[in-house]
This record gives C-alpha cells, structure tokens and sequence, in this order.
C-alpha cells in the first residue's frame, strides 16, 4: 500500500440468504482507492457495484456477510471496527451521497438544521458562518436564505447539492457517490458532476463513483471497474478501458450506450405519406389547476414516422400523451386521427366516450415496466385482454393470437403462461408492446419506455420498436427526456420546456443546427462515453426563460423554432 | 394459495384455534354430552365430575355442553355480518377510491360520521328498537363496520389506480366495475383478507359483548356471553361456569388475532413479486 492509498479492497466475496441458500453478490473484487483520483464503478442493475462501494463504510444489507477478503480503510480493517470507530469512520473518514436526495434528506427539517446534525455528530463547529461556507462550496445560490428552507422547497438538482455538501462537511478522506445523478435531468447532471470533480480536487477526496452510465463514469472517473454479476470485468484507467476494451461485454455496454454524436441518422422522411394524427393549438390544464400544463402544442405525425417529445420532468410532455390517449382533459385547440380509410376521428375528450376504433388505435407503453401489467394476471391473459375488448380474436383464436404476438416481439409462447414477476424489465416491457400491438392500433405512444431498463436492455428494446413499426406501418409518438436515446429512434423531435415547444425539427437538423438556446444547452450537457469535457459546476443556474408571448416561427426544412432572446439572433 | 408449511407457527395456531371452534360449532348438537337446556334442579352449580365434566349451572344445566354450543350463534353472526360489512366496505371503498373528487369526498364525509357513532351505542339503539333476531344484528353491525372496512380498502386502492395496467385499461375504454374488478381487487385481496379476518375478531367480541348485556340471545339458548352473566353470581361456587366461555370466547378472539396478522404478513410481504398470483 503506498502513501497515498486511503482505502484497499482485497478478494472481497459477498453474499445473502436467499430462503435455503446463499446467493454471492460479489466475489473477488479487488482496488485501491488514492488521494485525489476517482474511481467508477460501473455496470449494469444487479451487477452488485452497490453493495461493493457500500462495504467501504461497513455497511451490508440485512442478511449479508463478508465471505472472504478484507476492506481496509487507512490501517483499519472496517468489518472488524467496534460500533464506536465505526460511526467516527461513516460520515466522518467515508461519507456517502445516495442516488436520491429527495429520500435521503428528512423532509422536516430545515436544511441548515440537517447540515448542523452531521456537523455535530462529529464534533465540529457547526456555526450559521461554517453552513453557508458550505452551501456556497456546493455553488448553491444565496446560501444564507437556504439554511431556512425545507427540502421540498428545492430542486432535485440543489437537493443533491445539499447532499454533497452534508457529506464533504466532515471534510472526509473518501466520498462514496451511489448513483448521483440517475434522478436529475441532464442539464443537472452535468453541473453535479462539473461540481464533484471541482470538490475532489480543491478537498483533495478519493472518490468512488458508481453508475449504470458509462458517459457519467467516463467524465469524471480517472479509473474505471467494470462488474457483471458480482464480478470484475475489466479494470484500468479509463480512456484504456473506454477506448481499448479488452473485454467483449465492455464493448457491448459501451456499443448499447446512446450517443448524440457520430451515429447514423437514417432520413426515413416519406413526404408523401399521409398524416396520421395533427394537433392545433392544443392547450391542457389539470382539473383545477391555477396554470397550463400545457399550452398551445403543435404536432403532426405521418403514417409510419416517428415524432419524439424531448424535455426534462415537468416539462408537459407525458400530459401530451395522455391527452392524445385520451386521460387527460383538452381545454382548447383541437387533435385529429385519420384512420387508413380516410375518416376523421376527434381525438379530444374522455377514454370511455370515444369510439371503440379510436380508443383501438391509440395504444400506450408505459415506462416502468413493473407497474404496467398486472402482478396477479399471466402475460397471456394480459395480452388477451384488448383482444378481447376490441373483438379482435374469438375466444378461440385468442390462443394463437397471443402466441404470434408474443413471438412477434421477440419472446416465446411459452411466456404467456408466466405472471410479470417471473420476468426480467426488458421482458417485461416486450408484453407491454403486445399488449399494445393486440390492438392493432394506428398509433403507437410509447412513455419514457426505456428509462428503467440498462443500456444493452434499452438497445434492443429500440430495436424491436423500429422493426415493428416498420414492418407494421405504426406511427409513433415517443416521449423521452433523453436527445441521445431519441436521436436513433425519431424522424422528427419536438423540444418541449415549461408546456410549450421551444423548437421542432427533422432529427438530423435539429441535432445539426440547434437554434433555441435551451435545445442547446440540453445538447451540451449530454455526457457520453468518452467524453471527458463538462460544462461548469453552475450551468444549471443559467437557465433559458421563456417569452410566453413568443410565436413558432418556421425557418424553412420543417425546422420551427420559439422567438426568444437568442433563438433566432445569434448562432 | 396459501401453503400451510410456509406460514409462521403463531399463524397456524391462529387458523388451528378458529378451525377448531368452528368445526366444534358446527358439530355441536353431536358432539354436546347432555342438552344444553334441559334443567336438573337436584344437581345445581355441582363441581367437575364424571358425568358433568365442568360441572352444572344454577338450574343444573350441563355447563360443557353449554360451551361447545355456546358459540354456534356469536360465530353465525360473525360470519355473515362481516362478509356483508368486508363486501359491502371493499365496494364503496374501491368505487369511492376510483372515480375520486366529489364521489370520493362526499362518500367520506358519510363515512366519517358514521365512524363517529360509537359502536356499542350504536347496535344497542337498533336492538332496542328493531329487536334481536339474527337479521337485525347482523345487519347493525354491517353498518357499524363497513365504513372502517370502506376507509382501509380506499386506501389500499388508490397506489393501484396510479399504475400502468390500470391506465392501459382505462385508456381502452373499459368501464370503471371490470377494472376494479380484473384489475384493482386481486391487488388488494390481501389488505381484504386481513381486513376481514381482523373484523371477524371484534364483532366475536361485539356479538359476545351484546349477549351479556341481555340484548343478544334470549335465554335459555346457550352463548358464551350470556353464559357469563348468568353464571358470574356463581363464581366463587361453581367457578368453571364463568371459566370455560370466557377461555373459549378469548380463544377464539387470539386465534383471529393470530391469523390474521400472520395471513397479513404472508400475502402482504410482495406476495406477486415471488411469482405468486
């Protein structure tokens, strides 16, 4: 161990009890942890690179033991540490930022009142001068009103901010960041990753990072530990293991990772074909609420294109989706379907009072697989169901049916008779497309469905996707908050921020000649593999208001762009 | 289902106790030594012996056999008042859960006043006004018990309304019965299950409760609280009178208790997620 190690893991197996056996988590993982320098830990969701980083602060799941292997903090073993030691060493030498911190922070308590508790746990001064010191470490904004605040009162991105700062107060020797930035929008994520390197270097921290994204790990890690299933894959210094894997599944992680750069994108415009869905001036309030959800959307879809809805939460996009499913109430404008006869369908109002061939052919996907088919029905008996309701199959033909479908999206028939709890995500997520193809729909809305599943599960569900809509003629609505997932899928995207369209264009423009501000600064925060430049730690305080006056304004190629300061000026 | 060997010991013997009375309930008239109601005035309030086990009553009435059919109505009461109260309560609750806003506010406004009655004062109004047959009873304490039952179920309903499967359904149309029927009742069956085993002890206690205060049976028909009125004068003499409705009745209640709470905890514990429907 050399001077500047602080922390070594060596041959360290895990494992938990699981009914009459045990199950191993982890198993011979290996790696120091050096002043200054950051280390990733990445792979895909039960890889175990969790329980391995939080070995760091002595803490194992309920029914967890070390098997074999020690982990060894400065000269201390921590598993052998007696409880005292062992709380001076967790948040004091090892401090942890966990993946949410709307969970991790105690919703009643003001902010400067949770900072002091840890200051004061370990015995530092915890005057009001040291917290706003702080808060102002962490490039939060007026820190000396924030101490009064609740958690509530932030946002995701400054709550995680608030995080960091509780972990760093103890001026700690290792930071263990869980997932950091999994729940924050790009623009956020980039600045909370700009803003811990920053921290690493002025506080001289070891640091752990562990994430599914290889473009987070890639900005900000100097080593990189590929895990599959317990196990090392691939370890080394990250533009080696990033640029010359050695290994074929890092290579298959980086090949799934989305990318805003250097991907084909393929120019399916069929200008001829004919629309099959147009919105007009679309404005969406929530029962009661005093502000639009909503306001003034604008789409067309042609029969066979995909449309992408890009923004970040809250930025109205999934209300799109519901209104056109028809669980959301419209309050103006109007929304149209043409069925491939050639009939006008209104598609405003309610579900249950449309017409039975307009509520068939719009079909929704959702986005977290576990909570989108029934935990107590078969897969068979939840794809049988809009046959059912629709009449499309006797009872039958029902069999056969499902069977096709089930086939038809990549599973086997032998899957119908399973229950949703026997599946992995990305199975899960096949049912729910047919579940929607049994409907035979004309269009297809699928909702941020890829953002629960890893990367190598995301790729292929892309892929099925594009297959069926092609060899179906599906139109498409995807709804997504992420420009590198989209960019592989959308032959058109839609910019949405704050319930309005800031700009919408063919996928290759708009990734070519972005011209809102705030189209810009999404694409700049996008971190890929490879990528080692972020924006500064406070990028996400600049944030692109918008002129609720200002009209769309087409600029020629189908590329329409919102009049606000800085869109159409400069370039 | 539900696999014996995978239930807690305190669960088993929870469900072995309310099988045991039950099945005894039911075979009563079989099972009983002597009639329940046929007087003896030479052997009153005896001690134990071999021909009356637990000994007499002031009329000479065999008290053993009082025991084992003592239950037989407080048992029929429960059954049937709290399958109507758990029925009637997972309805309202699913619907007033469902259709939300006005629907939901005004159902709990309702139920809300109805809690506030209290429900001994409650049944003994009714009974007192409408009599003490089996149907009024049960239908008192169906109404006293479907708003708590109603409370648990709205609340067990409304995390379902919010997943996919259940917009997936309402985006086809489907009427709001076939949902909370195919997709939000196997959902909560177990918050229904506990609900009702639960139930099914207090209104035991209830029905029992009601006996004793003279407004249940009416004498000389045998039951566990009306036992232990008639029988508490006597206690210092004849003490197993009181004894052995008191221990059956208690029994009985621990034995819900049990199963319910086990039954809880094993549907409860993400039964789906283990690949159980």
């Amino acid at each position: 161990m050399t001077t500047s190690t602080v922390a070594a893991v060596r041959g360290l197996r895990v494992s938990y009890d699981a009914g009459d056996q045990r199950v191993t988590v982890a198993e011979d993982i290996d790696f120091e942890l050096t002043r200054g320098r950051t280390l990733g830990l990445v792979g895909e969701s039960g890889s175990g690179k969790s329980t391995v980083a939080r070995t760091l602060l002595g803490h194992l799941r309920d029914g967890s033991r070390i098997d074999a292997g020690t982990v060894t903090v400065f000269e201390d073993d921590v598993f052998a540490l007696a409880p005292a030691p062992l709380r001076q060493l967790r948040g004091g030498t090892v401090a942890l930022v966990a993946q949410n911190a709307g969970h991790a922070l105690t919703p009643s308590m003001r902010i400067g009142a949770q900072l002091r508790e840890t200051l004061d746990a370990h015995g530092l001064p915890s005057g009001d001068d040291r917290l706003i010191e702080l808060l102002d470490l962490v490039r939060l904004p007026s820190p000396d009103a924030l101490i009064d605040r609740y958690p509530h009162e932030l946002s995701g991105g400054q709550q995680q901010r608030v995080a960091i700062a509780m972990a760093v107060s103890t001026d700690p020797k290792i930071l263990v960041l869980d997932e950091p930035t999994t729940a924050l929008d790009v623009i956020t994520q980039a600045a909370v990753l700009a803003l811990v390197n920053e921290l690493r270097e002025r506080l001289g921290m070891a640091v752990l990072i562990v994430s599914h994204d290889l473009g987070v790990v890639s900005a900000v890690a100097d080593d990189v530990l590929v895990m599959r299933l317990g196990r090392e894959v691939e370890h080394g210094p990250t533009q080696e293991v990033l640029n010359r894997p050695r290994e074929e599944y890092t290579r298959q992680l980086i090949a799934a990772a989305p990318r805003v750069h250097g991907v084909d994108i393929i120019g399916r415009e069929d200008p001829d074909a004919d629309v099959v869905v147009r919105c007009r001036d679309v404005d969406i309030r929530y029962p009661r609420a005093p502000r639009l959800a909503v306001s003034g959307f604008d789409v067309e879809i042609l029969r066979g294109e995909t449309v992408a809805v890009v923004g970040e939460s809250g930025s109205g996009k999934s209300t799109v989706a519901s209104a056109l499913a028809g669980l959301a109430d419209v309050e103006r404008g109007e929304a149209a379907l043409w069925s491939s006869d050639g009939t006008r369908h209104d598609l405003l109002g309610a579900a249950a009072r449309r017409p039975v061939d307009v509520r068939r052919s719009v079909q929704l996907i959702f986005q977290n697989a576990d909570l989108a088919l029934n935990p107590r029905r078969t897969v068979g008996d939840a794809i049988a169901r809009p046959l059912k309701v629709f009449g499309r199959a006797s009872r039958a033909e029902t069999p056969a049916v499902v069977d096709r479908l089930l086939t038809e999206v990549g599973l086997g028939p032998e899957f119908a008779r399973r229950v949703p709890a026997q599946l992995s995500g990305g199975q899960r997520q096949r049912v729910g497309i047919a579940r929607a193809l049994a409907a035979e729909p004309t269009l297809l809305i699928a909702d941020e469905i890829t953002t629960a599943l890893d990367v190598s599960v995301q790729a292929e569900v892309l892929a099925l996707l594009d297959h069926l809509r092609e060899s179906r003629g599906l139109s498409c609505l995807f709804i997504s908050h992420d420009l590198a997932v989209v960019r592989s899928v959308a032959d058109r995207i839609v910019v949405m921020k704050d319930g309005r369209i800031v700009e919408s264009a063919p996928t290759a423009v708009l990734f070519e000649e972005p011209r809102h501000p705030y189209t810009r600064s999404l694409l700049e925060a996008v971190i890929e593999p490879g990528h080692t430049e972020l924006p500064g730690s406070d990028a996400d305080h600049r944030t692109t208001t918008l002129d609720p006056d200002a009209p769309l304004i087409d600029i020629g190629n189908g590329h329409r762009v919102r009049d606000d300061e800085g869109a159409l000026t400069t370039r | 289902m539900i696999r014996l060997r995978d239930l807690t010991v305190g669960t088993r013997v929870g469900l072995t106790l309310v099988g045991l009375t039950v099945v005894i309930a039911v075979l009563a008239p079989w099972l009983a030594p002597y009639d329940p109601i046929a007087t003896d005035a030479d052997n009153a309030l005896a001690g134990s012996s071999w021909s009356h086990w637990l000994g007499t009553d002031q009329y000479g009435r065999d008290v053993l056999s009082r025991t084992i059919e003592g239950g037989r109505f407080a048992l029929l009461v429960s059954l049937v008042a709290t399958t109507a109260a758990v029925v009637v309560g997972t309805l309202i609750g699913a619907i007033a859960a469902y259709y939300g806003r006005w629907v939901d506010a005004a159902t709990t406004r309702v139920l809300d006043a109805v809690l506030a009655v209290p429900a001994v004062l409650a049944l003994l109004l009714i009974v007192s006004v409408f009599g003490n047959s089996l149907w009024v009873l049960v239908l008192a304490i169906s109404v006293v018990y479907v708003p708590a039952v109603a409370r648990v179920v709205r609340g067990a309903t409304r995390p379902v309304l919010s997943t996919g499967y259940v917009t997936a359904a309402r985006a086809r149309g489907e009427r709001s019965l076939p949902i909370i029927r195919r997709e939000v009742l196997p959902n909560i069956l177990d918050t229904i299950l506990v609900e009702f085993a639960m139930r099914a002890s207090w209104v035991v206690l209830l029905v029992s409760t009601l006996s004793f205060l003279g407004f249940g049976v009416n004498p000389p028909t045998p039951d566990w609280g009306l036992m232990i009125q008639e029988n508490r004068t006597a206690l210092t003499v004849a003490p197993a009178g009181t004894l052995a409705p008191i221990v059956t009745l208690s029994l009985l209640v621990v034995g819900l208790n049990l199963a319910a709470d086990g039954l809880g905890k094993y549907l409860g514990v993400d039964r789906a997620r283990r690949g159980v429907i």
